[in-house]
């Protein structure tokens, strides 16, 4: 058994069966969050699944081409999304995981090690595409009412597709490692693939493909259609695998396409164990020197900081964040694609042409900007759950500077807030403001967007900032590991209720009220006036009580802490 | 026992390990002393096979780590200065997880985990996750680890950190019965006074090089000192003044 490589794997199994067995407060709660989100989505995606192919059945020949194709395309789509996540995991796993320096001091045998690096690799990287295909398939499936055959064929077919682009992508890790140590390897990683993320998103949206849904472009649905037909796409294992799917699907088989994806996962599991034989020590190696620091000279930034009318401690915490931020690639680059998406975000109302509808438009834009007005409270919520919510938990092990001076919690988490407030105010009302006005809506609806997307900011950051401190994951390796953490979950969701309360609940009854009445003409009543007023009162109260509420509550945790 | 033959680590245009060769035969405590950034934990990582080196050779045992890793490391316990343990696994779970890499388990392996929980008092402890244990706790259970499977060659680097005067005492103390046994031991440590005390013979290296070797009454002859101390003799052969060892 001790010979086997999977009895590397144990303590990753004895470590869940002891966290299982020895449950800790919030536990239960935080299944029940992650589960129900989990299981709410693949039900989402099961019932859009099922009802479009449900659809296509009344297309007989065309709706067999349909599902043929996607199939074809949801592979392919996942085949570039598997392999560019083996290449981040197995940086992680085959050259910066802890327990290396355990594993590589033991008499293991090479073999046995990359096979056991590999296992969790496929399992790190394939996991999240194995979770969507599986209502994907399930749907299909069931819609083409498909014989038993076809789950043990997908079954078949997924295994081996996963394995591909894992074993490419290992290879490629093993050679980046050997050309440049390990964490400048995943810096450039992280940036590539968000410079090709930007890039996708933004070329996507700047071809337009709503021209598609008008009848004039007729011709285009075809040429689009044809141009999904590359030459290239049956060389791929996407395509076989989505080959030996339909074939399954229609109660046949493909041992052409299936013998092609199994030979060739084998093959590239050889390979990558080829190379990892040859190349790994050295990469290893490698892996252990120091990376170069960059923007080790930021004097200008300590510069502007001094100019700010701060407190010297707040000043100083303020420049540590800024330096440690910009220094980390992983962080800043995010930035880009946040940039990007807010420019699609900002185009989609550039676009929009609700003028086509000319008796409605007045009430279809004044509608979507409350909708705007809930998305923009969104896109903040998820910007301060990647930036302000890790806040506290980023100190790290580095906190006990922080309690050993003589700052104050509250003025530590304070300066936190302000840190994320001002930057996030920005966007914020920058995407609001710029939205509203491309959108044509009233005046008084713009002044009043602008007006609560202030307060909005305020308790999203505010709450973020302080529920981070409650739920501070001080020896999480990243950023993103305490952004998805239970009370980062807990945090989306009562963001996500205060945003329907306040601008569903609170906004929308007064503003409508108000612009029916300058509409037609009619005054406001006395009394209408006062409960739209109140209106406004409690959501700007809400807003400041959720705010400074759960920042009272974040400084009491962090005196907790002892 | 070890040996280590013109061993080089170069990081770049960096040559932090600069041909270092040393042997340390079955039964001797062997001393590895330098100031801090010498290349100590280098050298010692390239003995333990953490880190590939960029010329030279280490057997262990009669074994080349190069060109038979598996039986040079099975000679080996490593106890590394910043130890990995699997902070969710119970000190029991992780001496069986270390006694599978080394290909021992069963009832002699539950035997033997038996034998150093008690010899390390952590018998009370075994069912307890390691997160729970203090430093000097998990500075036992890496120690227990090292020594479960019978090495024939024990490398160490600062096995004193973090230790109370009796869990050091109690380190000292098997230190001695294993190299009495015929373990061949290389200890990496800056506490002169613990060199002094247990180690046969020591080196110095300073800057990647080995300066100095032998056991303490050579070095103080080397360094021309009448002083009875290890400091003052460490100091001045690596050139260093005593403010540069104190932290003001």
């Amino acid at each position: 058994m001790t010979s086997a490589f999977p009895f590397l794997l144990l303590p990753t199994v004895w470590a869940a069966r002891n966290r299982a067995r020895r449950r800790e407060r919030g536990d239960a709660l935080r299944v029940g969050i992650f589960g129900g989100v989990g299981f709410a989505v693949s039900v989402a995606i099961f019932a859009i699944v099922f009802w479009l192919t449900w659809q296509l059945l009344d297309y007989e020949e065309l709706g067999d081409y349909l599902v043929r194709l996607g199939l074809s395309w949801l592979f392919l789509t996942f085949l570039s999304f598997v392999a560019f996540s083996a290449v981040v995991t197995s940086l992680s796993t085959f050259f910066l995981s802890e327990d290396l320096r355990l594993l590589l001091a033991a008499p293991v045998p090479a073999a046995r090690l990359f096979h056991s690096r590999f296992a969790r690799t496929l399992g790190q990287s394939g996991w999240m595409v194995v979770a969507f295909l599986l209502p994907v398939l399930l749907a299909v499936g069931l819609a083409r009412c498909a014989p038993l055959g076809y789950y043990a064929t997908a079954l078949a077919t997924v295994v081996p597709f996963v394995m591909i682009p894992t074993a490419a992508g290992s290879v490629v890790t093993l050679v980046l490692v050997n050309v440049f140590p390990a964490r400048r390897a995943r810096d450039i990683l992280m940036l590539m693939g968000l410079l090709f993320a930007v890039a996708i998103v933004v070329l996507l949206r700047f071809l337009r493909p709503e021209r598609l849904l008008s009848v004039q472009s007729l011709p285009d649905v075809t040429a689009f259609f044809a141009t999904l037909q590359s030459p290239v796409t049956p060389l791929l294992p996407s395509f076989w695998a989505g080959e030996s799917l339909f074939a399954a699907l229609r109660g046949g088989a493909d041992p052409l396409h299936l013998g092609a994806l199994w030979t060739t996962a084998l093959a590239f599991v050889v390979l990558a164990r080829a190379a990892y034989g040859r190349l790994y020590l050295a990469g290893w190696s490698k892996a252990q020197e120091a990376r170069k620091a960059r923007f080790t000279r930021l004097l200008f930034l300590e510069g502007a900081v001094r100019r700010l009318p701060l407190p010297l401690a707040s000043r100083a915490l303020l420049v540590k964040d800024a330096k440690v931020f910009l220094r980390d690639t992983t962080q800043w680059s995010q930035l880009l694609l946040l940039v990007a998406l807010a420019l699609v975000y900002v185009y989609n109302f550039r676009v929009l042409d609700l003028d086509r509808l000319p008796y409605m438009s007045g009430v279809i834009k004044n509608a979507y900007a409350f909708v705007n007005l809930a998305m923009a409270a969104f896109v903040t919520s998820a910007v301060a759950v990647r930036f302000v919510f890790p806040a506290v938990s980023a100190e790290g092990a580095s906190f006990w500077i922080v309690r050993t001076s003589p700052v104050g919690l509250r003025s530590f988490l304070w300066s936190k807030f302000w840190t994320g407030y001002v930057p996030i105010l920005v966007l914020s009302v920058g995407l609001t403001v710029v939205s509203t006005r491309l959108l044509g809506v009233s005046p008084f609806l713009q002044a009043l967007n602008a007006v609560a997307i202030v307060f909005m900011t305020l308790a999203l950051v505010g709450l973020a900032a302080g529920m981070g401190a409650e739920h501070p994951r001080f020896d999480a390796e990243n950023v993103t590991q305490v952004a998805g953490s239970y009370g980062g979950v807990a945090f989306m969701v009562i963001a996500v209720l205060y945003i329907l309360v306040t601008v569903f609940g609170l906004l929308v009854w007064p503003a409508s009220t108000w612009l029916w009445h300058e509409h037609h003409g009619i005054p406001l009543s006395p009394r209408r006036q006062l409960l739209m007023g109140l209106c406004f009162a409690a959501a700007a109260a809400l807003s400041v009580a959720v705010s400074w509420l759960s920042m009272r509550r974040g400084v009491r945790a962090l005196e907790r802490l002892g | 026992m070890i040996r280590v033959d013109g061993l080089v680590k170069e990081f770049g245009g960096f040559r932090a390990v600069d041909d270092v060769s040393l042997e340390v035969p079955p039964g001797e405590i062997h001393g590895f002393l330098g100031p801090n950034g010498a290349g100590k934990t280098t050298t010692i990582r390239m003995i333990a096979g953490l880190l590939q080196p960029t010329r030279g050779r280490v057997e262990i045992a009669g074994h080349d780590l190069q060109r038979e890793p598996e039986a040079a490391k099975r000679s080996l316990g490593f106890i590394p200065d910043r130890p990995f343990l699997y902070e969710k696994l119970t000190a029991a779970e992780y001496l069986r997880f270390h006694g599978g890499l080394f290909g021992f388990d069963g009832e002699p392996a539950r035997e033997r985990a038996r034998e150093l929980f008690e010899l390390f008092e952590l018998t009370r402890w075994k069912d307890e996750l390691v997160e729970s244990f203090s430093h000097g706790m998990k500075q036992r259970l890496v120690m227990c680890a090292a020594f479960l499977h019978r090495p024939r060659a024990v490398v160490v680097d600062e096995p004193m950190v973090g230790l109370d005067p009796r869990g050091a005492r109690l380190i000292k103390d098997i230190f001695r019965i294993q190299s009495g046994k015929g373990v061949a031991i290389l200890m990496s440590t800056h506490t002169l006074e613990v060199a002094q005390e247990m180690c046969d013979r020591i080196s110095i290296i300073l800057r990647g090089r080995i300066i100095a070797r032998g056991t303490v009454d050579d070095l103080r002859r080397l360094a021309d000192s009448e002083d009875a101390g290890l400091t003052p003799v460490f100091l001045k052969l690596t050139g260093g003044s005593a403010y540069q060892e104190i932290d003001l």
